[in-house]
């Protein structure tokens, strides 16, 4: 069989005990720079990029593959574990991976996430080998209206990541879409928002809003009336998972890396969708849905999974069409004409060792990946015994760094100092902030692609729910309209319990 | 002992005999744009060929931001000492137009080590398209005004000052959609949902070979080695539609000239580079000419290209800020 | 007339801040349904920010005050948030280790629990952590010591 062959063919080129090394380097190197609080996997992938410069072409991307892999981690790792997420698909696992943290089951955390990641990226490694080909096929189907009613769908079911008031939610979703409005408008280059800075004509740097938030907020709150607070983590119990613990990730798993794997296969959009559909999927099925976003097992396990499998078919569009899913493809593209590859449909066919080589060295990299971190979680959980007043400090200085190292922008800080603020203000008001960040990310997609879809139908609003037209289009819609109603419903049903006890 | 070190040590640093031993330490190269990109891959290739001949590492920084001004400014605004440059595209000479509240002069703040490469666009449109030819393209365009859909990567890209130059040359305004980068413009054009676009050789080549995409017409004076049986727009009949993303290497103003004769003189010897070549060639594109890579060439190309790009931008009322 | 005072605080820090956004707007072109002006959508964005914000701070009208908004650490604030304006403001002046020093030594002592030895020691180790990691590993293109502290 031909699949059979050419990954006979791709695990040989990978095995190669050169190719192996360098796969362990880039995922060792990977994890170690991604755990470095602000420094999410772009800006990881983007600073040792040039390493892989003095490599030939095979191993350099193989070791890139390995960094990608190893910077998601080391991403997920600090979003556990100091509530930093260096993208937005982390900012998912820190809602509860954080409170895992918190309860001294880090390592649980850890180890679902690791564990979780490895059985995505194994599937999603046979659907790149298998499907690839029609895959694109179907990423190519979603234009500007289908992308819309996707980002739609996306932000009804990102109400579900807030675990207290849908109100507070919603607002603070709108108020991440108008940030993610600042800076020059694509359509007519008009600056909005920008204060006459050019600094913010590319808009906010995430990672700035992210580690303003999540990271700076949360220590300041830490430091309100420390004297009195019982440390953050109370004890560490054990690393592994219990079995209970097994059984709880193994459905979140399968779902998540179902959802991942589809997903990502859109370009732009598609990834960052994967990581919070899962987790509001399984916050809606599951029977324990009062633990979620106090530390349920269910909501790291799910959406890591999504969020690696995700990663992983993101480069089907690369693979397949010579195009970059998201600004990491767009680096290993860079790398692959550096080393003399232009990337596209004929890669497969010219350089078959290579193209199959990428993808078994993937999933090499996720085994990879595996057997590193379930014993460093140790160590990690370790980290979390340093006295908190001592840990913040570095945190701080690690985020500022991190933050400038991607433009050497000064402005960068500022926004860093000035989320933080906003960030504990509406902890304070128990506003929550994943919501906030789902919207940054998701609101010029979705002025975007509404905009672009307005222009090509030369006007016509139909062109979203004309079923004949624009089929995905409009089930997209219709199922965000169910999932409004179904968000609403649970609301409406405690309203009602609230209304009798009050009565009673 | 230590008083005489720190001696020694501003000897070296302040008592050096007018740049003779530029350079002493590395050089930081700034690309306006984010690692990854086309212009990144153009510097990095050249940076670590220069560096070579230096005899000292060339750093690349990638300083993004508003269409490659604050890279940019930010160089202008360096030490001119020779150890901070810039590497900047056809940007450069589109930014004084673009920009009306630019913090620099492109014309004013910089030393000019010379040009870098040409890198050629050509015309393409979605698989299927009607039209057979570059003719019956302009036709159909024109025919079809109301209809058809021009993508473009953003204000200043490539993609968007060719679709400003091809209106201008065919004197006819089509809707354009404007894209936040080459990628979803490209994926949306395969996909059928715009009719066509005009980008870098470096993004459409592969899929021109696959058959993703149609190609029309090269803007070279020359076909290209890589699509050969793409006719040039010249042959066409367009001679407007002749440009290329041009690429070049800036200093402070100020810095001197002993440190700018070395850098061109690298530079000249790193377009030689047979690795330089050929990386080059699978972006399609090549070194410019060795007369080109001089700071004289350098300096009339950008007078040239802000003066023919002014009335461009200007007719099409499109800036970017 | 009771209200809950965070929800009331919080629905007006959405009306307000959804007023500073439709006041951005006012110079932005506005468009058409076909071709969507540059402040279409926002200004859109900003009135259901207020609308939002408005149900937020109707409902908690008439509510029991609820908990109240606690201690705020003026000490973290004033240490920590100009720490980061510093390091951005000064990294390229000072150089990466000078700029790490002091930020971590001013925000380590937002905690009481923060001993001057401590400090010192602590903010000296990352300034070398961070050096070794970021310029030395990363080739990232800071000078260790930048043009203000360099006196020879």
């Amino acid at each position: 069989m031909d699949l059979l062959s050419n990954l006979a063919l791709g695990l040989a080129t990978a095995g190669a005990p050169e190719n192996i090394f360098y796969c362990f380097l880039g995922v060792l190197l990977g994890t170690l720079v991604g755990v470095l609080p602000g420094l999410g996997p772009t800006a990881t992938t983007a600073m040792l990029l040039p390493i892989t410069f003095v490599l030939p072409p095979t191993p350099a991307l193989i070791m890139l593959a390995g960094i990608y892999y190893g910077a998601q981690y080391g991403g997920s790792t600090t979003a556990i574990l100091i509530n930093l997420p260096g993208e937005s698909s982390s900012a998912v696992t820190s809602i509860d991976g954080y409170q895992m943290a918190r309860q001294g089951r880090a390592g649980q955390a850890l180890a679902a996430a690791a564990i979780g990641s490895f059985f995505a990226g194994t599937v999603a490694t046979f659907v790149i080998a298998i499907l690839a080909p029609p895959l694109t096929d179907i990423a190519l189907k979603f234009g500007p209206p289908e992308y819309f009613s996707l980002v739609v769908l996306g932000l009804v079911c990102s109400v579900a990541l807030a675990h207290g008031s849908v109100l507070k939610a919603i607002a603070m979703i709108v108020l991440g879409l108008m940030l993610g409005l600042v800076g020059t408008d694509i359509y007519t280059g008009a600056p909005r928002f920008t204060l006459d800075r050019l600094e913010l004509a590319d808009g906010i740097n995430f990672v700035a809003v992210a580690a303003g938030v999540f990271g700076i907020a949360e220590i300041l709150r830490n430091m309100e009336g420390e004297k009195t607070r019982e440390p953050i983590v109370t004890k560490v119990l054990s690393l592994m998972p219990t079995r209970e613990d097994f059984k709880r990730m193994v459905g979140p798993i399968l779902r998540g890396t179902a959802l991942g794997s589809a997903l990502g296969v859109l370009p732009g959009g598609g990834a960052i969708l994967a990581s919070f559909a899962s987790y509001t999927l399984e916050k809606k099925i599951s029977p324990r849905q009062s633990e979620f976003g106090k530390g349920a097992i269910e909501g790291v396990a799910g959406p890591e999974s999504a969020n690696n499998a995700g990663a992983q078919t993101s480069f089907i569009p690369m693979l397949t069409l010579g195009i970059p899913a998201n600004p990491v493809m767009a680096l290993m593209i860079g790398a692959m004409i550096i080393q003399g590859i232009v990337p596209g449909p004929n890669v497969a066919r010219e350089q078959p060792e290579l193209f199959w080589g990428i993808i078994a060295s993937m999933w090499l990299g996720n085994l990879m990946l595996v057997i590193l971190n379930l014993p460093l979680i140790g160590i990690w959980v370790r980290l979390l015994r340093v006295p908190y007043h001592t840990l913040f400090p570095a945190i701080i200085a690690f985020a500022s760094i991190g933050v400038y190292s991607v433009n050497s922008n000064a402005f960068d800080l500022y926004a860093i100092a000035l989320f933080g603020i906003v960030g504990w203000l509406l902890l304070k008001l128990d506003c929550e902030p994943a919501p906030l960040l789902l919207g940054f990310v998701l609101g010029p997609l979705l002025e975007e692609h509404l905009r672009r879809a307005m222009i090509l139908s030369r006007g016509d609003p139909t062109i979203f729910i004309n079923f004949s037209e624009r089929p995905i289009s409009a089930t997209l819609l219709t199922l965000s309209a169910i999932a409004l109603v179904i968000v609403f419903l649970p609301n409406v049903a405690r309203k009602r319990k609230e209304v009798f006890v009050e009565e009673d | 002992m230590r008083k005489l070190f720190a001696l020694a040590l501003g000897a070296a640093i302040f008592a050096t005999p007018a740049f003779a031993q530029y350079p002493e330490r590395a050089i930081t190269m700034v690309v306006p744009f984010a690692a990854g990109g086309p212009t990144d891959t153009v510097t990095r290739l050249v940076a670590e060929s220069m560096s070579k001949e230096l005899g000292q590492q060339i750093v690349v920084e990638n300083v993004g931001g508003a269409g490659g001004t604050l890279g940019a400014g930010k160089v202008a605004q360096a030490a001119p000492d020779g150890y901070t440059l810039l590497m900047h595209h056809i940007g450069m000479s589109t930014a004084p137009t673009l920009y009306r509240k630019l913090a620099f002069n492109p014309l004013e703040a910089f030393e000019y080590v010379g040009l870098v490469t040409e890198v050629p666009m050509v015309i393409v449109a979605k698989p299927g398209f009607e039209p057979a030819d570059m003719k019956s393209l302009v036709e159909y365009v024109k025919a079809n005004k109301d209809k058809v859909n021009y993508a473009n990567a953003g204000i200043g890209a490539a993609s968007h000052l060719c679709g400003m130059l091809f209106m201008s040359a065919i004197d006819t305004r089509v809707t354009t959609v404007p894209y936040k980068g080459t990628g979803p413009a490209l994926t949306d054009l395969m996909g059928g949902q715009v009719d066509f676009m005009c980008d870098q050789t470096t993004n459409t080549t592969n899929q021109i070979k696959e058959g993703k995409i149609k190609a029309y017409a090269t803007t070279t004076a020359k076909r290209l080695d890589a699509l050969p049986d793409v006719p040039t727009a010249e042959e066409s009949g367009y001679n407007d539609l002749t440009f290329g993303i041009w690429h070049g290497v800036y200093a402070p103003k100020g810095t001197p000239k002993e440190a700018i004769d070395k850098l061109s003189a690298a530079l000249q010897k790193a377009l030689k580079d047979p690795n330089v070549i050929e990386r080059f060639a699978s972006l399609g594109t090549a070194p410019v000419a060795e007369d080109q890579a001089t700071p004289a060439a350098h300096e009339a190309k950008l007078k040239a290209e802000i003066a023919r790009w002014k009335p461009v931008i200007e007719a099409a009322g499109e800036f970017a800020d | 007339m009771t209200a809950n005072r965070k929800d009331l605080v919080c629905g007006l820090v959405f009306i307000v801040i959804g007023l500073l956004f439709a006041l951005g707007t006012r110079d932005l072109d506005m468009g058409t349904a076909t071709r969507m002006g540059p402040g279409y959508f926002p200004i859109v964005l900003a009135g259901l920010l207020i609308l939002v914000g408005a149900i937020i701070a109707v409902r908690a009208l008439g509510k029991p005050a609820g908990e109240s908004f606690g201690e705020v650490p003026w000490r973290a604030f004033f240490l920590i948030i100009p720490a980061l304006v510093f390091f951005g403001f000064a990294v390229r002046q000072v150089g990466l280790m000078p700029a790490v020093f002091i930020v971590a030594l001013a925000s380590s002592f937002s905690s009481t629990k923060m001993t001057v030895p401590l400090a010192l020691t602590l903010s000296a180790v990352l300034a070398c952590f961070c050096a070794l990691v970021f310029v030395v590993g990363l080739g990232l293109p800071i000078q260790l010591f930048g043009p203000w502290v360099r006196f020879w």
